[in-house]
């Protein structure tokens, strides 16, 4: 008898279970920064003591995404709106601009959490002598952010 | 609108083509009795069949629309190539993005009887076969949304896709003869996506007479009404 009521709350149990997708708030593409040097030709980390960074975004105000951060780089989201995404860096006290090229496509996360951009990563932009040289280690920008990932080191 | 008015058309056709079966089975009915309950001989002719399990769905899940007709033709003893046409489309609305995908496909294969016969003028069989499926169909996300949480929400222009899609089945069913000439019969699909990735930034929700993209391996279901046109008796 009581293994017919556990088959039976078994069977229950089993068919209430639904797969249930949770999706991700944040679908933006977001660009992972890590401030680098070279010293005597070997390149090493460099942490910054205070790094302030907000986008150039046209007809709103600037909203800071980093302020003042003692930080080895930055993550960023991407423009979708042009082709290009500018962001103002203040290196302890030395401002530069940087603009990042790129080029999107969409993609699909899934059916219920919708899609998403792939940007790619075509050539950096700076002007000011604070950044002196970058490289694009993945040129691919995706919305699914990993902590490992890196996609270009901005030398200092 | 359009979806309504196919799935009119469609109904429509299908009450003419069950009406026309029926007339069609009932006059099979008559030549049958006419002929000697004794009667040994077994009849050959092309085998129409509809599927009615694609109108069930139409109840079950009222975004997805489909019809499927097939053909086959004991060609040898217990041998029948088969080829069945479909037409499949779906429409939904998600939270983010509207979906939608639609197009004909088909298949082509062969069907083995392995029911013992007894009597040659029993059409009843169970049968093991393959099928090739090909389906021509595109899909579309309309209204797409994608939240940014800086720069601001990106409605991006429509996505659409013209695609392809083959497939491979194992195929297994039973087909009994109601009256003469007229039969019942499903059969359960085994299916095996051959070019998944065909679209790699949207998986296609539904390859028509396949299943939903997603999935490499699928399960289908028919459940089919038949006539035979008897041109050959021997």
């Amino acid at each position: 008898m009581k293994l017919r009521i556990l088959l039976f709350i078994f069977a229950i149990l089993l068919s209430g279970c639904v797969d249930v997708e949770i999706c991700d708030d944040n679908s933006d593409s977001e660009l992972v920064a890590k401030f680098k040097t070279v010293k005597e030709g070997l390149t090493s980390d460099s942490t910054v003591t205070a790094l302030s960074l907000y986008g150039i975004r046209e007809g709103k105000s600037d909203s800071l995404l980093y302020n003042s951060l003692s930080t080895s780089g930055f993550v960023v989201p991407l423009n979708p709106h042009l082709p290009y995404s500018s962001f103002v860096l203040k290196i302890d006290e030395q401002i530069d601009t940087l603009t990042i090229y790129h080029h999107q496509e969409l993609y699909l996360i899934s059916y219920t959490c919708g899609f998403a951009n792939m940007f790619t990563l075509e050539h950096l932009e700076y002007d000011m002598g604070t950044i002196v040289k970058d490289s694009i280690l993945n040129e691919m920008v995706d919305a699914e952010y990993e902590s490992d990932e890196n996609h270009i080191w901005l030398y200092l | 609108m359009q979806n309504m008015n196919q799935m009119k058309t469609i109904s429509g056709s299908i009450s003419r083509a069950l009406f026309v079966l029926l007339v069609l089975a009932l006059s099979g009915q008559v030549t049958a009795q006419e002929v000697s309950a004794r009667d040994t001989l077994r009849t050959f002719g092309p085998r129409f069949g509809i599927d009615l399990a694609r109108f069930i769905y139409i109840f079950t899940d009222p975004s997805e629309i489909g019809a499927e007709a097939s053909v086959d033709f004991e060609i040898h003893k217990n041998i029948y190539p088969v080829f069945e046409l479909g037409y499949n489309s779906i429409s939904e609305s998600e939270e983010l993005f509207d979906y939608s995908a639609g197009g004909v496909y088909a298949r082509t294969g062969m069907d083995y009887n392995f029911l013992p016969m007894k009597d040659r003028s029993v059409h009843h069989s169970m049968t093991i076969g393959f099928r090739y499926g090909m389906s021509v169909f595109s899909h579309s996300a309309e209204n797409v949304q994608i939240a940014n949480s800086y720069w601001s929400e990106y409605m991006p222009e429509p996505y659409e896709n013209n695609l392809t899609g083959h497939w491979l089945e194992i195929v297994g069913g039973l087909k009994t003869e109601l009256v003469p000439n007229l039969f019942l019969g499903w059969s359960v699909r085994y299916k095996i996506l051959l070019n998944p990735g065909m679209d790699p930034a949207m998986i296609p929700e539904l390859i028509p007479g396949y299943s939903t993209g997603g999935e490499n391996r699928a399960f289908g279901f028919s459940y089919s009404i038949l006539y035979k046109i008897p041109l050959l008796k021997r």
